[in-house]
């Protein structure tokens, strides 16, 4: 007998899990209606244009219908938890939000919520934060994120406020059997406030373990958020992710998201840039080997005038990798003066490896200024040829190139221990197990 | 300035092929210990087929013939190989690699070919004191270091930068491919002085270039012409001066030597 599909199976865990769920009644009435559009919509499968290249079959063998277990020990995830000094951290064990082991300082304008508790003492309050997914069609992950969702987190910086140090969201799978764990957050930074918000993607174990959050950030009028987004997930690890970003006039934000660990990561960017003069700048780097996956989509929307946009996507992949880049900048009528560049480019160091990138431009105004462009290549002969006659071997000089390619985007990011764990993700990604040696 | 005599470059009846198109055909050419040989020649005459055929450059067929290197089979060596065991190319075309540090790519290069030849890396201390020297005597900027390799530079400087690898790395064999050409006055006798500081008794060095500017500053032992993929003529320094005042017609195949 066949193994039934996941959405048969997400029902079937729902009907058993929900009930047990926390949050109250204002909650479990948000999951079942997130359940109930769910089931009548379907996942998104390769027929969906946006979801082509997502290797859905590999997605479906995750255990949907398996209970989570008892989250691991708390000091084996301390354990794992990336140094930055000054953090303020917020941790999430398996979607759930950890108290325990996160740390923060109210006194710096933050403020943390477990959302089960904020549904539990105010559902309406609750209930308008939170953003109901579904709008769209590739929003459907989120929904699935929404009708499983408990102890979420609500992150907030107050206006003008900056909090003393970065704060850390912490995504960890500790899951020794194969699961799935779905988590919502909702970040909001008001106006005029600064914050550096690190999310890093760690696994305790190998297992086959899918995480998919779904994600939103508010930036008030003038706020200022640089996000850096890590994933190091084990080697069987999947994660789907879907973060919906606003920004208000004159807030700037940028984001920087490494895929540099798992066996496969989608991750949804849904950002408008509502208010004027509002501005994004985008970094973002896979690096698929063995035979990972990665595929990014990546929709930004220009709707407040004169706003701005810079993309500077790119992709490496040897051995059987895969990597996709879908993005597309839609220039609306309201956002004349805007400018928006977007860039993709990659590296393709294997012949079995593969990468497909489509960047969209749509503009439906005059006065804007937009470029996009997409390359495709391998490293170059003479770079290579170069670096031997220096005395370099063969293998070490394509790592050097292969590194060089990505190092600008690793070294704009903000915060050095983020810098270091990249370049050290790239660096063993690229000698230990020996990729670019059996690509050439 | 001569040395003990010993040949350290034998290229002998040298046929290479790149795609379709035989480039060399039927080169030898003998370089011993001391010498300076410039190797001149029209555009498309072969000469940068043969610089990139001896220090390994992918691309080429060996069709016949042979090139060794103090005794040693020189094709039959990987480029990294030829590099450690101290041949050099300086490049007419040097390659901007951003995102690959200048004194990194200068400590790897020394480092692999003194781990090659058995001795203990240098420390930061010596290497930087060490490049530092090389740096000054070029005049380049140190700030050149922690750019990306050639990343920026003018042509003027990445010969220079070609020229300082070289004195940092001093290769028993080395191969300057046109490395006057973009050059102004200035930069051409900071390169000059630079390759004259290399002349020595233990070193071959080859030039490969197409006008005989660069040797009035570096005076050659001997002088070739290669044309039609052979060195249709060899002499000493007159002979560049002589192809400076005639051009190269005079010397195509097919036509009478005077």
């Amino acid at each position: 007998m066949s193994v039934p599909a996941p959405i048969e199976r997400i029902a079937a865990a729902h009907a058993r899990l929900a009930p047990r769920l926390a949050g109250g009644a204002a909650w479990a009435r948000r999951r079942d209606a997130a359940l109930g559009s769910l089931v009548a919509r379907g996942l998104p499968d390769r027929r969906d244009e946006n979801w082509k290249y997502l290797d859905h079959a590999r997605i479906a063998e995750y255990a949907f219908d398996v209970e989570p277990a008892a989250p691991a020990d708390p000091a084996a995830v301390a354990a794992r938890l990336l140094e930055v000094a000054g953090a303020h951290r917020v941790v999430l064990v398996d979607g759930r939000y950890d108290a325990r082991l996160s740390t923060m300082e109210a006194r710096a304008g933050l403020e943390v919520v477990d959302l089960a508790a904020l549904f539990e003492r105010n559902p309406e309050a609750a209930n308008s934060l939170l953003r109901r997914p579904g709008e769209k069609a590739d929003d459907r992950y989120a929904l699935l994120a929404d009708a499983f969702a408990a102890n979420g987190v609500l992150i907030r910086v107050a206006a003008g406020r900056e909090p003393s140090g970065p704060v850390c969201l912490v995504h960890v799978a500790t899951a020794a059997t194969p699961a799935v764990h779905q988590a919502r957050v909702v970040v909001d930074v008001a106006a005029g406030a600064r914050c550096t918000l690190l999310e890093h993607f760690v696994a305790l174990g190998d297992s086959a373990v899918l995480g998919n959050l779904a994600a939103e950030l508010t930036l008030g009028e003038g706020a200022s958020v640089s996000h850096l987004r890590l994933h190091q997930h084990g080697p069987e690890a999947a994660q789907v992710e879907t973060w919906v970003v606003r920004t208000a006039a004159r807030s700037r934000y940028e984001q920087h998201l490494m895929a540099l660990g798992g066996r496969l990561l989608r991750s949804n960017l849904d950002l408008v840039l509502e208010g004027a003069r509002a501005a994004c700048k985008l970094d973002g780097l896979f690096l698929v080997d063995g035979e990972r996956q990665a595929d990014f989509l990546t929709q930004v929307t220009h709707r407040g005038p004169a706003t701005e946009t810079v993309q500077d996507y790119r992709g490496i992949a040897t051995a059987r990798g895969r990597g996709a880049f879908n993005g597309r900048i839609t220039v609306e009528a309201s956002a004349p003066g805007s400018n928006a560049s977007q860039s993709s480019r990659n590296l393709l160091l294997s012949p079995l490896a593969e990468i497909n990138a489509r960047p969209q431009l749509e503009i439906n105004v005059d006065d804007v200024q937009c470029r996009h462009g997409a390359t495709l290549g391998t490293l170059d002969d003479e770079h290579v040829f170069y670096l031997r006659s220096r005395g370099l071997d063969e293998a070490a000089a394509r790592s050097l190139l292969t590194f060089a390619f990505c190092r600008d985007l690793i070294g704009r990011m903000p915060l050095a221990p983020v810098r270091d764990a990249a370049e050290a993700l790239v660096a063993g990604a690229l000698t230990d197990r020996g990729p670019i040696r059996s690509a050439s | 300035m001569s040395g003990d005599g010993t040949p350290i470059l034998e290229v002998r009846d040298l046929r290479v092929r790149a795609g379709e198109r035989l480039i060399l055909d039927g080169l030898s050419l003998v370089v011993r210990a001391g010498e300076v040989h410039a190797i001149m020649g029209p555009n498309g005459s072969g000469k940068s087929t043969l610089t990139g055929v001896l220090a390994g450059r992918p691309g080429y067929d060996v069709v016949s013939g042979s090139a060794s290197y103090l005794g040693r089979d020189l094709l039959a060596m990987a480029p990294e190989l030829r590099a450690r065991e101290g041949v050099f190319l300086a490049f007419q075309y040097p390659v901007e690699i951003p995102g690959v540090n200048n004194v990194y790519l200068l400590k790897a290069a020394l480092n692999a070919q003194r781990k090659h030849r058995g001795l203990p890396e240098l420390d930061a201390f010596e290497f930087l004191n060490l490049v530092r020297a090389k740096l000054a005597s070029m005049r380049m900027d140190e700030t050149l270091l922690n750019r990306g390799v050639n990343e920026g530079f003018s042509g003027g400087e990445k010969k220079r930068n070609e020229i300082m690898q070289m004195s940092l790395l001093e290769p028993t064999l080395a191969l300057l491919d046109e490395t006057d050409s973009g050059l102004d006055i200035d930069a051409l006798k900071v390169v000059a002085e630079g390759v004259n500081a290399m002349r020595g008794p233990g070193r071959a060095i080859v030039l490969v270039t197409h006008y005989q500017r660069l040797l009035d500053h570096v005076v050659p032992d001997h002088v070739h012409v290669l044309a039609g993929g052979r060195i249709v003529k060899s002499g000493g320094r007159e002979l560049a001066i002589e192809l400076e005042r005639r051009g190269y017609d005079w010397l195509k195949p097919g036509t009478a030597a005077a």
